[in-house]
C-alpha cells in the first residue's frame, strides 16, 4: 500500500532525464535523423559548386583551396537553420502535451529549455562532424590547422551557435507566435548568413553590406572558426567570438527562462 | 478538525478588464470532493489554474496543502496532481514512456519508475495499449492515460478540469468510479463540471460559480433545500378540474403551473402545510386527482435559479 510519494528530484537528474527525452523524441523521427546528415552534404555541395566557380584563387594563400576557407564558416551557418527551428518548435509545442504538464510540476522549467536546447545542440554536433569528415574526404578539404585547429574550430562554432539558438528561444519564449516567429527567421536567416565574412571576404563585399557585415555576430564566429581551421594567427577574432558569445548568451537565458515561465494563456 | 488542505480567500484574477475570478473564498477538508460547478466561462479553468500554481492571482490569497499557491509554487507543484481540460500528455511517446517520464522527473528510479507505470496503466485499463504511440490512443484513452499521469506520484490534492467532457457514457462511469476510489485512498479532489450529475454523483460539496462569483455553497441536499422548493404535481380528470384547480389554487396565493394536455396542476410547496392547504382546497371543492407526485428540486433547477438570480443582478449593478 501506502508505496513511495515522489516530489520532485534535483537539477543534474532533471536536466539528464529530459535530454534524455528530448533527445529520444528527435531520433523517433528518422526524417530527422537522415536529413540531419544530408543537410550538411548538400550545404557543402551547393557552396562549393556554386561560389568555388566564381571564388578567386587568387585571393587565397597557396595551397589554400576555396573549401579550406569556406568549410569553417558553413561549420558555423549550419547551424543558424537549427537554431531557428528551436524557436519555431518551442512555439509549437509550448502550450501542448508535456510541456504543459511541466509546468505543474516541481521541475525548473529554464531545465526544460536546457534540455532541449542540448539535444537539438547534440543534432547540430553531429552534423559539424558530418560536415568536416565528408569535407576532407570527399571534397579536398585540408585543415592547415591541424585536427587541433579544426576541434577549436568546432567549438567555438557550437558555442556561436548554442548563443543564437538560445535568442530564438528567448524569442519564442516572449513572443509565442508561430506567424512572429517566422518572420524573425525570414528576416534574420539570409542576412546573418549571407551579410558576413562567410563566403566572400567582407572586403570583396559593397560598401553598405560591409557595414552590415562588420556588425553581424556571424563574421566573428566566421573569422574565428575560419583562422582556427586555416591555422592562422587568431589574434583577436577567438575571443571576440567567444566573449560576445557568452554575453550574449547569459542574457538570452535570462530572457528565455524569465519568459517561458510566464502562465500560459488561452 | 484539521486544516483544510485547500483554502482560498477572495481570490481574485482580472484579465483585461474581465473579472474572471470575483473574491472567491472556499474551503475544502481534506480526503473530501469538491465539485466546482458552472457554465462556459464561470471561471473555473481560471480556478484551478491558480490553485495548481499556473496562474498568479490578481488578489486574494490561495493556499495548498497548507502552502501559498505563489510564495511556495515549487512546494505546492510536489504536492498536486492536475489533468487539465486538454490532454497534457505526447502523442509521440507510448503510454508506458510517459509514465515513465514522469515518474522520474519526479524522482523515481528506472525500475521503481516502471514498475508505478505498470501499476496505473492496468489500474486504467491500458496495458494492452501501454507500448503503442498515444497518437493512435482513442479520446477516451487519452484522457485516462492523462489522468494516470497526474497520479503518478501519489499527490494530496488532484485538479480534474472538466474531466468527463468528451467522453463516452461508459467511460464516463469508469472515471467516476475512480475518483471515488482516489478519494478512499485518502486524496482531495477538486472537479470541476458542468454536468449536475456529475456534481450530484462525486461531490461532498458543490461551489456554483457564475460570472466568477461563488453564488452558493454546500451539499447537493442543501442546495436543494435552500434554493429549490419541493412541488407538487396534480394529475386530475378533466379539463374543467384544470381550470377550476389552477383558478381556486392562484385564489390562495399560490404559484400555479397547468399542462393542460396532460391535465396536470403543479405549485411550489415551502413546507407540510402548504401540502395540507392544497389538499384541503381539492376536498373541499371537491376535484378528484388520479395521481399526486411530491418531487424534490433537481440540481438543474437550483442551477439554474442560481445563476438566473445572479445574471439579472448583474443586469441591476
Ligand atoms: N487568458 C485569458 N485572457 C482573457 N480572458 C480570459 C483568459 N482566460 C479566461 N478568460 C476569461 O475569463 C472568464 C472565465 O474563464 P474560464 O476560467 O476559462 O471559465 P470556465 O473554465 O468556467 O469555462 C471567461 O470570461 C474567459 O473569457
Ligand atoms: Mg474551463
Amino acid at each position: 500500500m501506502n508505496a513511495e510519494t515522489w516530489r520532485g528530484c534535483g537539477a543534474p537528474r532533471q536536466i539528464a532525464v529530459l535530454t534524455v527525452w528530448c533527445l529520444r523524441t528527435l531520433v523517433s523521427d528518422r526524417r530527422v535523423v537522415v536529413f540531419s546528415v544530408l543537410q550538411p552534404l548538400i550545404m557543402l555541395v551547393l557552396f562549393t559548386q556554386v561560389f568555388g566557380a566564381v571564388a578567386n584563387p587568387a585571393n587565397f594563400p597557396p595551397g589554400v583551396s576555396y573549401v579550406d576557407y569556406l568549410l569553417p564558416a558553413v561549420l558555423v551557418t549550419t547551424g543558424i537553420g537549427p537554431a531557428v527551428a528551436a524557436g519555431a518548435s518551442l512555439v509549437r509545442e509550448m502550450d501542448r502535451g508535456a510541456l504543459t504538464r511541466f509546468r505543474a510540476m516541481p521541475l525548473g522549467l529554464h531545465w526544460v529549455l536546457l534540455a532541449r536546447s542540448l539535444s537539438d545542440m547534440s543534432r547540430v554536433g553531429v552534423q559539424s562532424v558530418v560536415l568536416l569528415a565528408s569535407g576532407a574526404l570527399l571534397f579536398g578539404f585540408t585543415a592547415h590547422g591541424g585536427v587541433l585547429g579544426s576541434v577549436a574550430a568546432l567549438l567555438v562554432a557550437l558555442l556561436v551557435i548554442w548563443t543564437l539558438m538560445w535568442i530564438f528561444i528567448a524569442f519564442a519564449a516572449w513572443l509565442r507566435s508561430p506567424e512572429i516567429m517566422q518572420s524573425i527567421g525570414f528576416v534574420l536567416v539570409f542576412p546573418l548568413m549571407f551579410a558576413s565574412s562567410a563566403f566572400v571576404p567582407v572586403a570583396n563585399l559593397p560598401g553598405w553590406l560591409q557595414v552590415v557585415a562588420t556588425v553581424n555576430p556571424m563574421t566573428y564566429a566566421v573569422n574565428a572558426a575560419r583562422h582556427l581551421s586555416m591555422g592562422e594567427p587568431v589574434g583577436t577574432s577567438v575571443l571576440l567570438a567567444i566573449t560576445t558569445s557568452v554575453g550574449l548568451l547569459a542574457v538570452a537565458g535570462f530572457l528565455a527562462a524569465r519568459g517561458f515561465r510566464r502562465p500560459l494563456t488561452r | 478538525m484539521t486544516d483544510p488542505i485547500i483554502e482560498t480567500h477572495d481570490l481574485t484574477r482580472v484579465f483585461d478588464g474581465v473579472r474572471a475570478l470575483d473574491r472567491v473564498s472556499l474551503s475544502v477538508p481534506r480526503g473530501t470532493v469538491l465539485g466546482l460547478l458552472g457554465h462556459n466561462g464561470a471561471g473555473k479553468t481560471t480556478l484551478v489554474n491558480i490553485l495548481a500554481t499556473l496562474l498568479p492571482p490578481t488578489s486574494g490569497t490561495a493556499r495548498v496543502a497548507g502552502l501559498d499557491v505563489v510564495a511556495r509554487s515549487r512546494d505546492v507543484r510536489a504536492r498536486i496532481g492536475l489533468t487539465g481540460q486538454f490532454a497534457a500528455v505526447e502523442e509521440q511517446l507510448s503510454g508506458m514512456d510517459n509514465l515513465v517520464l514522469v515518474a522520474k522527473l519526479l524522482g523515481a528510479r528506472s525500475a521503481q519508475a516502471r514498475r508505478r507505470a505498470d501499476e496505473l496503466l492496468e489500474r486504467f485499463e491500458l496495458t494492452s495499449a501501454a507500448h503503442r504511440r498515444v497518437r493512435t490512443y482513442s479520446g477516451g484513452m487519452r484522457r485516462r492515460l492523462d489522468l494516470a499521469v497526474s497520479l503518478v506520484g501519489r499527490p494530496d490534492v488532484i485538479f480534474l478540469d472538466e474531466p468527463s467532457t468528451g467522453l463516452d457514457p461508459a467511460s464516463r462511469i469508469e472515471l467516476w468510479r475512480i475518483v471515488a476510489e482516489l478519494v478512499t485512498e485518502g486524496a482531495t479532489v477538486l472537479l470541476t463540471t458542468q454536468y449536475l450529475e456529475e456534481a450530484d454523483r462525486l461531490a461532498d460539496t458543490i461551489t456554483v460559480l457564475a460570472g466568477g462569483s461563488v453564488v452558493a455553497t454546500g451539499t447537493s441536499a442543501e442546495l436543494k433545500s435552500v434554493v429549490g422548493k419541493r412541488s407538487v404535481h396534480l394529475t386530475l380528470t378533466t379539463a374543467a378540474d384544470v381550470d377550476a384547480a389552477a383558478a381556486g389554487l392562484r385564489g390562495l396565493g399560490m404559484q400555479v403551473h397547468t399542462d393542460a394536455a396532460r391535465a396536470t396542476v403543479s405549485t411550489p410547496v415551502d413546507a407540510a402545510s402548504d401540502l395540507a392547504v392544497v389538499m384541503r382546497f381539492l376536498d373541499e371543492a371537491r376535484i378528484e386527482f388520479k395521481e399526486l407526485d411530491l418531487t424534490e428540486p433537481t440540481l438543474d433547477d437550483v442551477y439554474l435559479s442560481l445563476t438566473a438570480d445572479r445574471a439579472k443582478a448583474e443586469v441591476r449593478g
